[in-house]
């Protein structure tokens, strides 16, 4: 059957082929054509983009969590959720000792900073970065008058040249915002915006990063070797 | 929101590209955003919710594999990730033959409703698309019997003899209005008209 010189018989096969009224014997012929046919693979995408709709025409509905978990296994995309989704995956436990460990640093330094010792910057905010064992990493604070937010690297593991760290606020919804690249040693200042205080952050963390700081605006690339919260001591 | 229900098709090619070079986020953000239609599809056309996982299952994997192949220029994402989970869900239906139920009714009743008589029962409600909604207007304007059949066909992939055998009408007669329909649709969708 030669159909090319025929628009209007290709239109129609094209058509009941998509809508699946096309069966058999013929179906198979119209796959065969159309693998050595653009015109009609063209033809045919036009019907699909008419008639594909139609499935939103059933109410949607909601799969079950296991599937999507099967879908990662079957993939071996284990961590497949958000890179900066980490609080998915982690375990009771982690949340506890991160608590309890901030907690106390908080205690410790809350006399130790506000203390006459120092020539009062007014410290607000307090973070502690643990990393995956608990261990402190980084710690933050913030002088929300002065709009200061002074980084020190307490405990971090070594950068490679061409990497930078990157700290975030992770927003209870929505992509990670970033506060900025941690580039040098020791301590480091940054700006402490509303990106970094408001009532939506759920979390700081900080990534890995090329050098210069994540690519994607949305978010981080690589992987989150710190986190913790803020704790507000007034 | 509706942004989040009708995703953006620009979004969801950005997010295909992604995944085709194995972002496995982007990925993830895919299937948030397009597996409550898809499985309300694939729910549908198999009427358990077991196989529908299933259907909405294998299609993601494939989808996750074919990503490198998805040619944006020939169909939108949305249709393009339709196909796909359609002929899975057909293909499990063919397999488990006799126990799907056919659905005469093929449509939601509120959609049945809101094709039937757009203005008084607006689809924009129902957080569509612009294609479905494009698409919902152009049935309104066929004979109910006429449409039936086409969802008929479409949901449940039968032929023109099994819809004849279902709707108790001669087979000349099913192939007559689904020639006709699809015509009509083709014209419809052309001139964009709108409800």
């Amino acid at each position: 059957m030669n159909i090319r010189d025929n628009p209007a018989l290709c239109d129609k096969l094209a058509a009941e082929y998509v809508l699946g009224t096309l069966k058999g014997g013929a179906r198979r012929r119209f796959e065969t054509l159309l693998r050595g046919d653009a015109a009609l693979r063209r033809t045919t995408a036009e019907w699909q983009d008419r008639l594909m709709p139609m499935a939103e025409f059933s109410a949607s509905a909601q799969p079950r969590r296991q599937v999507w978990k099967a879908i990662e296994r079957r993939l071996g995309l284990a961590r497949g959720h958000a890179a900066w989704q980490f609080w998915r995956s982690e375990s009771l436990a982690f949340w506890r000792s991160l608590s309890l460990a901030s907690i106390a640093l908080a205690l410790v330094l809350v006399g130790v900073i506000n203390s006459p010792l120092f020539d009062r910057p007014q410290v607000d905010y307090l973070a502690t970065l643990l990393d995956d064992k608990a261990r402190t990493a980084l710690l933050l604070t913030g002088d929300s008058r002065r709009q200061v937010l002074t980084v020190r690297l307490v405990d971090s593991a070594p950068v490679p040249s061409d990497k930078a760290l990157q700290l975030w606020a992770v927003p209870k919804a929505g992509a990670p915002r970033s506060l900025g690249v941690l580039s040098g040693e020791g301590v480091i200042e940054l700006a402490l915006t509303d990106a970094a205080l408001g009532d939506d952050v759920a979390m700081l963390a900080v990534s890995l990063e090329p050098r210069g700081g994540s690519p994607s605006p949305d978010g981080p690339t690589g992987p989150i070797l710190y986190k913790g919260n803020w704790v507000r001591m007034m | 929101m509706p942004d989040s229900l009708t995703p953006d098709p620009e979004q969801l090619r950005a997010w295909l590209s992604a995944a085709a070079q194995r972002d496995a986020t982007a990925f993830r953000a895919l299937y948030d955003a397009t597996s409550p239609k898809l499985f309300g599809f694939a729910l549908r056309i198999l009427g358990k919710r077991e196989l529908a996982e299933e259907a909405l299952q294998d299609g993601y994997i494939a989808i996750w594999n074919g990503a490198g192949s998805y040619q944006s220029h020939l169909a939108a994402p949305m249709t393009w990730m339709t196909t796909i989970v359609r002929n899975k869900a057909l293909d499990l239906l063919r397999r488990h033959g006799g126990e799907a139920e056919i659905d005469g009714r093929v449509f939601d009743s509120e959609i049945m409703d809101a094709l039937q008589d757009p203005r008084a029962n607006p689809i924009d409600a129902l957080l569509v698309s612009r294609d479905a909604k494009a698409l919902a207007y152009c049935m309104s304007t066929l004979e109910g019997l006429h449409r039936q059949v086409v969802g008929l066909a479409f949901f449940h992939d039968l032929s023109h003899s099994e819809v004849a055998q279902q709707m108790a009408i001669p087979i000349g007669t099913v192939k007559t209005w689904i020639r006709r329909s699809l015509e009509r649709l083709k014209t419809c969708l052309a001139k964009g008209e709108r409800a």
